[in-house]
């Protein structure tokens, strides 16, 4: 059965909010998991956790167009640079109703984009030179559509709610376990909830870590889908795709800063993880395939 | 006491519904005509492309004059346009006869290859490519004002808003049929 891209980007946004709130279940375990363990309430803790994670990672995101462009050496460009490139980002943006992002090349003859920014009005979204040598103009329509989809969903803020909870749970446990050494509870607690407190103080991290990647996921899936909203055009961003699929040269930059910001992730290995940031390609390939046979109704 | 209390809230409430409402599709309309300037831009464009276009392919080609003659009275009529279908129309037209100036210029490997001619082309299809867009963002528009002047319950605010239905932008079918068909 044809698939729409419609019932795509909701199936990935229910998805995205399922998975945001197995986050927020993971702190609730936490917190509850310090407070059996340690000798004063634990909720005291969390101000403190959320702001040592707010810090880090939202001044990454709000300074995220010129600090991803630094990290990966990108140069913006103008119209008179890159004309063809320059008029298909126009088009998306008239086909989108989004404002014009800033347009960067990053040195790189690996075939690979990326976006970026803290909102629509901030947005910044970078080529290789491997992809634009490589991609004909549909293909690289597509890419940019499936780049302008990470911008109009605000992907670079979910991705960094994500990582703060993330950064919460991580710094949660890793208090809770020193203090739990110093701190001694009564003797009214029972043995078994220290053992269920201990188990998810080692677990809820690196269950934050595969709920991330999971969310990284649908966010990759929704972007692809929406990149079809945009053009109407599910052949350009598939034959995109298995241009990246044939090719094996990886960007140089490997840096889990920036990896999931990538149209193909630098980092994800040939076999499925779950710690994978994006979906594999030939699941992508097979899902915009089905899309190209649509009836033109689901428009 | 508690009565008067409730009956306030939900007095509250439906005048917050009604407002949101009524905002929603007054959005809604003022959108469809923001996507309506988008089209009107993208054709003026297209429009300013013409005469250099025209130039360049009458420096080699210039016995084509019939070519000539139906894309500058397609563009006079394209700029005298008013009202969606009108405007969907002319464009439909003009569309058609730019089309057929590419395939002349198809003939002449010389024009082909001048970098003007390259440069005019891709400004061109990617102006195409903008209209399209365009019409297909504000048929978006379009669908949603439409769906929600028939549908509940901002069907009811329809009235008071003084929002009703509007035109798709359909460019007519039979100029597509004629496209000459041009092989690369």
């Amino acid at each position: 059965m044809a698939v729409s891209f419609r019932a795509e980007q909701s199936s990935n946004k229910r998805k995205t909010w399922f998975l945001l709130f197995g986050m927020f279940i993971a702190v609730v375990a936490m917190v509850w998991a310090a407070g059996t363990l340690l000798s004063f309430n634990a909720a005291l803790l969390v101000p403190i956790a959320v702001g040592i994670s707010l810090i880090g990672v939202w001044t990454s995101y709000w300074k995220s167009d010129s600090l991803v462009l630094a990290m990966t050496q990108a140069k913006v460009i103008s119209h008179e640079d890159a004309p063809q490139l320059y008029n298909l980002v126009e088009e998306i943006c008239i086909a989108s109703g989004l404002p014009m992002p800033k347009i960067a090349i990053v040195q790189d003859p690996a075939p690979n984009a990326f976006a970026t920014g803290r909102d629509p009005n901030h947005a910044v979204i970078a080529f290789t030179t491997g992809i634009l040598e490589k991609m004909d103009r549909e293909q690289l329509q597509g890419v940019a559509a499936h780049e302008m989809a990470h911008v109009g969903n605000r992907d670079t803020l979910v991705m960094a709610v994500a990582a703060t909870t993330a950064g919460l749970l991580a710094i949660l446990a890793d208090m809770g376990a020193r203090m739990a050494l110093f701190s001694r509870r009564g003797n009214d607690s029972n043995p078994i909830a220290i053992i269920v407190s201990l188990v998810i103080i080692l677990l809820a991290p690196i269950a934050a870590l595969l709920l991330r990647a999971a969310i990284s996921r649908k966010r990759e899936a929704l972007a692809d889908a929406t990149a079809v909203q945009f053009t109407r055009n599910p052949t350009g961003l598939r034959r995109a795709l298995e241009t990246l699929a044939a090719d094996s040269t990886v960007v140089h930059q490997k840096s889990t800063a920036v990896a999931h910001v990538w149209i193909e992730s630098p980092l994800d290995g040939k076999s499925k993880s779950m710690f994978d940031t994006h979906p594999p390609l030939a699941a992508r390939i097979a899902l915009l395939r089905e899309m190209e046979g649509a009836p033109p109704s689901a428009e | 006491m508690w009565i008067w209390i409730i009956l306030a809230v939900v007095v509250v409430l439906l005048v917050i519904f009604v407002i949101a409402t009524y905002n929603k599709l007054v959005r809604a309309n003022v959108a469809v005509d923001e996507a309506f300037a988008q089209i009107e831009v993208q054709l003026k464009r297209r429009s300013d492309l013409i005469p250099n276009l025209v130039s360049t392919v009458k420096g080699y080609a210039a016995h084509e004059a019939g070519t000539f003659e139906k894309v500058t009275e397609a563009r006079a009529i394209a700029e005298h346009a008013n009202g969606v279908a009108e405007v969907a129309a002319a464009d439909g037209m003009l569309t058609q006869a730019l089309r057929g100036l590419l395939a002349v210029a198809e003939a002449y490997p010389d024009l082909k290859a001048s970098a003007n001619f390259l440069s005019l082309q891709e400004e061109l299809s990617g102006t195409e490519n903008k209209v399209a867009f365009s019409r297909q963002y504000y048929n978006d528009a379009v669908r949603m004002l439409n769906t929600m002047i028939v549908t509940i319950p901002s069907k009811f605010f329809a009235g008071m808003a003084k929002v009703s239905a509007r035109e798709f932008y359909e460019v007519p079918d039979a100029a597509d049929r004629n496209v000459p068909t041009v092989s690369f």
